[in-house]
């Protein structure tokens, strides 16, 4: 990418990302998943969104939609990702690598694996900067010692010599995020990244991100099936079910008037610290659907405890809110409508019968 | 819009048949044992293989190196008139038996060792170790060829040894000579396999050792026992091709090497009766081998999902 | 060196399972070093409770449920069960011993052998101990499939890798519950679950307790579930116990400061609850070499020159609730104690 460019890029009004439509399918032995099927939303510099869904949601292919790294074997992908205005959804690999690391940078969920084995910490981060920004070996070692200081690892010098299994898990992720920072990146996709770490660090990992989202207004994705880290950590936040967007709405507003029952059954199954012991929890029966033979109607209408007929046959659009523009979800009889407060009614009667009986 | 799509699925896909190397190995290992099978016991049903020793003829005439290849002797003739393309199919039969009976050997007492020492670790591991490595340090070519002649000697001295044949010689002495390969695969899988919270699972409902080696390891193993049993085919056939190659081989019928050894000194005479008997060992060879890595991919497929 | 002291032991009720001064070390290669994996804890269990054991990684938790199973022989310390020393057994008792306390794994998948059928994994106990006729352990696996919510037919004829991973916990269930057990330990059973099946297998194993009698030792990293599940709590950090209480008290009143930080680092699905402050900086040291003293000091707010030379004990504060600690956020000072060292 010519420099002129990229300064086109930094500097447009445009939102960062914008994706129309973004499908992505495999071809198995078993037939066409469709992993991500019509997701369409926009991101504005310096957000952060947060992807909440569970295994086989489609969260992960999604980012690796919008970040380029599908398999190209047996993908079908369609829908367009603008980044900063510009197409980058139709990009080969050779064009996505000038925009992969300087414009664009992903960490993953276990740093043991995505860190090389065998080169030294300083040369791992030192790599982007080298390549994209050209710098000499000495500038570039320089820089990565202070982008370990930014990442609050003691003993910087020391540990830009060691090898990644001289280093603890949380210490490998503060690494990843340096190499990721490396370049000044105006995005920034974490998918998963503290879900095999401690608690503890996971507290310290998740604010260090938000401290470098701040100093440099770059734009985080953070991807989880961790609705306590998302509410903690992001502005906005996209619920995705069987593939499709199901809801998405500013952080406090999804907390505070969720629409989607997936949304509301989901929160309700987690088992909180205010809580009392022994907490009946309550459960979402059934299993995720089938992403080769999804059905025909609303994904979720096997599982929901609202569904009615119409759930069954026809798939509901994603609407915004009445009075939030920025709060879409897909349902035809959302928390608070009618049909949802009749349905709960005969649930709970339904449930003291039961118990009376 | 941007649509990036792959190509439609080949025909081969769509009927769902395996891979081209596949089912080249399965029809040509599949054709090879039916026509050995019925040449040595059918022969009515397949007139168009002559008799092991029967000359072939035209106008009355029988001459050595008499035909190349052609209609009437498909891989040509040999020295003594024989049919080439005949004599390949009975090589066959030793072949494919003596390579079958030294995998199987190298195979069960390769994996006892394996399993033992992969589970016990220890000293158990320590001695097994010390075997294989010497057995893996001596030359295989000489220590099949010490074995073999030594085994001739034994023979001679005591008679109950009589019922060790040529073909058991050589099944004896190939396997021996594959069973430190065999046991150091299958003592790594098993000390993966052992760390398998399964494993710890059986122990922690009571079972005994001999039962979680039976029960719980044995089973795991076998896929990459059969996978590493196929190539090791692969590699003993060629082996006894080379020993009979040396002279080492067994007597009567000739198999694939004895006939190449024959056929050398005159392989500008007759060049067909050389590159046929290779031709037949390299294709029986890449068979085993492409078998060995299907399955290797399908087992590692089916570890990968679970 | 000294544990944390066996205080919170209780010596009324009906103590299924009593641990004291529990010790396991991992040699580090030739080096003479070791990993103090487990250094000197106790707890006790009554029969019929969850006792809930969590921590983060190298606290030692999980090697503490390996040993109390004798699956790894502890190098000193007592572990007594159902009245009988099990430390001191000769392998067949223990063998008889371990039909009475079963445990469930974390991975799913991996702890079903997966090249049988589902349903002679389940069997199998049975087999093994050869309890009862062919036909009397047909209908018993058949009925613990149905009560755990797999269908018979199907765990006839499929493999492990044919179930999800839910599916797979409950059947690692079934397993564990075929030779009647009183005691289950559960080893990170849901952490490797997705959320909403988390609370399935959660609800599963409260049924099951009630309906079987079960005791319970629950451990896990992950404070909300540990609560939900349990009745008392025992957090452990570095091989060291640091506080046990009743799971509500634990979270209402939390005396050692480690379990504060434990509490505030919790993401708590409410953005109204602002987190203002990262609970705690860098990671727990090293077992090989652990801090004297309280092993928490090094990264303790409340740490003074006693806490780097004197390992505090445990001691009450509360209802069924101890801590050690010499400065806690419940409870006074700890006395001065009158043994020097050791």
């Amino acid at each position: 990418m010519s420099p002129t460019t990229q300064a086109a890029i930094r500097d447009t009004d445009a939102p960062l990302l914008q994706l129309t439509d973004v499908t992505t399918h495999f071809r198995t032995p078993r037939g066409l998943v469709r992993a991500v099927d019509g997701v369409s939303f926009t991101l504005e510099r310096g957000k952060s969104l947060g992807i909440v869904g569970e295994s086989g949601s489609g969260k992960t292919i999604l980012s690796r939609s919008i970040m380029g790294l599908l398999p190209t074997h047996g993908t079908v992908r369609s829908g367009s990702i603008k980044y900063a205005g510009r197409e980058i959804g139709n990009l080969g690999r050779k064009e996505m690598r000038s925009v992969w690391g300087r414009e664009m940078a992903m960490i993953f969920q276990d740093p043991m694996t995505s860190l090389n084995p065998l080169m030294k910490i300083g040369d791992q981060i030192a790599e982007p900067l080298r390549i994209h920004l050209k710098m000499n070996k000495v500038d570039a070692w320089a820089t990565a010692r202070k982008l370990l200081q930014d990442v609050r690892i003691p003993e910087p010098d020391r540990r830009l010599h060691q090898y990644p299994h001289e280093l603890s898990g949380g210490m490998r992720q503060r690494v990843m995020i340096a190499i990721a920072m490396a370049c000044g990146p105006t995005a920034l996709f974490a998918d998963e990244p503290t879900t095999a770490l401690d608690v503890t660090v996971q507290a310290q990992i998740l604010d260090l991100l938000g401290e470098q989202r701040r100093e440099r207004n770059m734009s985080i994705v953070l991807v989880t099936h961790d609705l306590g880290v998302v509410a903690g950590h992001t502005d906005e936040i996209a619920v995705m079910y069987g593939g499709k967007l199901v809801e998405k709405a500013s952080t406090r507003r999804l907390f505070a008037a969720m629409k989607m029952p997936y949304t509301e059954a989901l929160l309700a199954s987690i088992p909180k610290m205010s809580d009392a012991s022994h907490t009946r929890l309550a459960v979402i029966p059934g299993r995720p659907p089938d992403l080769v033979n999804p059905p025909k109607g609303c994904r979720f209408a096997a599982r929901c405890p609202y569904a009615q007929e119409k759930c069954i046959a026809e798939e509901p659009p994603l609407t915004v809110t009445a009075d939030d523009p920025d709060h879409s979800y897909a349902c035809w009889f959302p928390v608070g409508s009618p049909e949802y407060h009749e349905a709960r009614a005969r649930l709970s009667d339904k449930k003291n019968t039961v118990e009376a009986a | 819009m941007s649509d990036t799509t792959t190509p439609r699925r080949s025909l081969r896909q769509r009927l769902h048949l395996p891979r081209l190397g596949v089912l080249f190995g399965l029809v040509w290992l599949g054709s090879l044992t039916i026509l050995t099978v019925l040449a040595n016991h059918v022969p009515a049903a397949v007139p168009f293989i002559r008799y092991y020793d029967s000359k072939v003829k035209v106008d009355g005439k029988v001459k050595k190196y008499g035909f190349g290849p052609g209609l009437d002797a498909w891989f040509g003739t040999g020295k003594s008139a024989e049919d080439i393309f005949a004599r390949c199919i009975y090589g066959a039969k030793l072949t494919l038996l003596i390579g079958i009976g030294a995998t199987i050997i190298g195979l069960v007492v390769g994996a006892l060792i394996g399993v033992l020492s992969g589970y016990f670790r220890g000293w158990t591991d320590r001695v097994a170790g010390i075997a294989t490595d010497s057995l893996m340090s001596i030359p295989p070519l000489l220590l099949s060829l010490v074995l073999v002649l030594r085994l001739d000697d034994l023979k001679e001295q005591y008679s109950w040894m009589g019922w060790i044949s040529r073909p058991w010689q050589l099944s004896l002495t190939l396997g021996l000579v594959s069973v430190a390969p065999f046991a150091r695969i299958v003592r790594a899988q098993t000390m993966v396999l052992r760390e398998r919270e399964f494993v710890t699972a059986a122990r922690s409902l009571g079972a005994s050792r001999s039962r979680i080696i039976a029960r719980e390891l044995l089973p795991n193993l076998i896929p990459a026992m059969v996978t590493v049993a196929f190539t090791g085919l692969g590699i003993l056939i060629a082996a006894e091709a080379g020993l009979a190659f040396l002279g080492m081989g067994v007597e009567e019928p000739h198999t694939w090497g004895k006939m190449i050894d024959i056929a050398r000194d005159d392989i500008e005479k007759a060049w067909w009766a050389t590159a046929f008997p290779c031709l037949m060992l390299f294709l029986t060879v890449l068979s085993f081998n492409l078998l060995g890595d299907e399955l290797a991919r399908r087992f590692d497929i089916r570890e990968a999902a679970v | 060196m000294a544990g944390s002291g066996t205080a919170h032991l209780r010596t009324e009720g009906d103590v299924l399972l009593r641990v004291e001064n529990l010790l396991v070390e991992f040699p580090v290669g030739k080096t003479g070093l070791k990993v103090n994996a487990v250094s000197g804890i106790s707890f006790d269990v009554l029969r019929g409770e969850t006792l809930g054991l969590v921590g983060e990684s190298g606290c030692g938790k999980s090697t503490t449920g390996r040993a109390v199973m004798q699956l790894r022989r502890p190098e000193g310390g007592s572990v007594v069960f159902e009245g009988k020393e099990l430390t001191a057994m000769k392998a067949e008792d223990m063998s008889e011993a371990r039909t009475r306390m079963q445990m469930i794994f974390q991975d799913p998948i991996s702890s079903l052998n997966p090249r049988r059928k589902v349903r002679d994994i389940v069997m199998e106990p049975l087999n093994i101990w050869k309890r009862g006729s062919a036909t009397d352990r047909s209908t018993k696996v058949d009925s613990l499939l149905e009560e755990v919510g797999i269908d018979p037919a199907r765990a006839a004829e499929s493999q492990p890798h044919q179930f999800s991973g839910g599916q797979c916990q409950r059947i690692s269930i079934a397993r564990s519950l075929v030779l009647d057990p009183t005691l289950i330990i559960c080893d990170e059973p849901v952490s490797a679950l997705d959320v909403s099946v988390q609370a399935q297998v959660l609800n599963l194993l409260e049924d099951l307790k009630a309906k079987h009698g079960l005791t319970m030792i629950f451990i896990a990293h992950d404070l909300a579930v540990v609560k939900n599940i349990s009745d008392r709590i025992a957090v452990m950090y570095l091989g060291k116990m640091c506080e046990v209480a009743p799971s509500d008290a634990l979270y209402t009143s939390p005396a050692h400061h480690y379990t504060a930080v434990l509490l505030n680092s919790i993401p708590v699905p409410d953005p109204e609850i602002a987190i203002t402050k990262v609970a705690i900086e860098g990671e727990p040291p090293s077992p090989v070499l652990p801090p004297a003293g309280c092993r928490f000091n090094p990264r303790c707010p409340a740490a003074d020159d006693r806490c780097r030379s004197e390992e505090p004990q445990l001691r009450e504060v509360g209802a069924g609730h101890f801590v050690a600690c010499h400065h806690p956020l419940v409870g006074g000072e700890a006395p001065v104690s009158v043994r020097t060292g050791d």
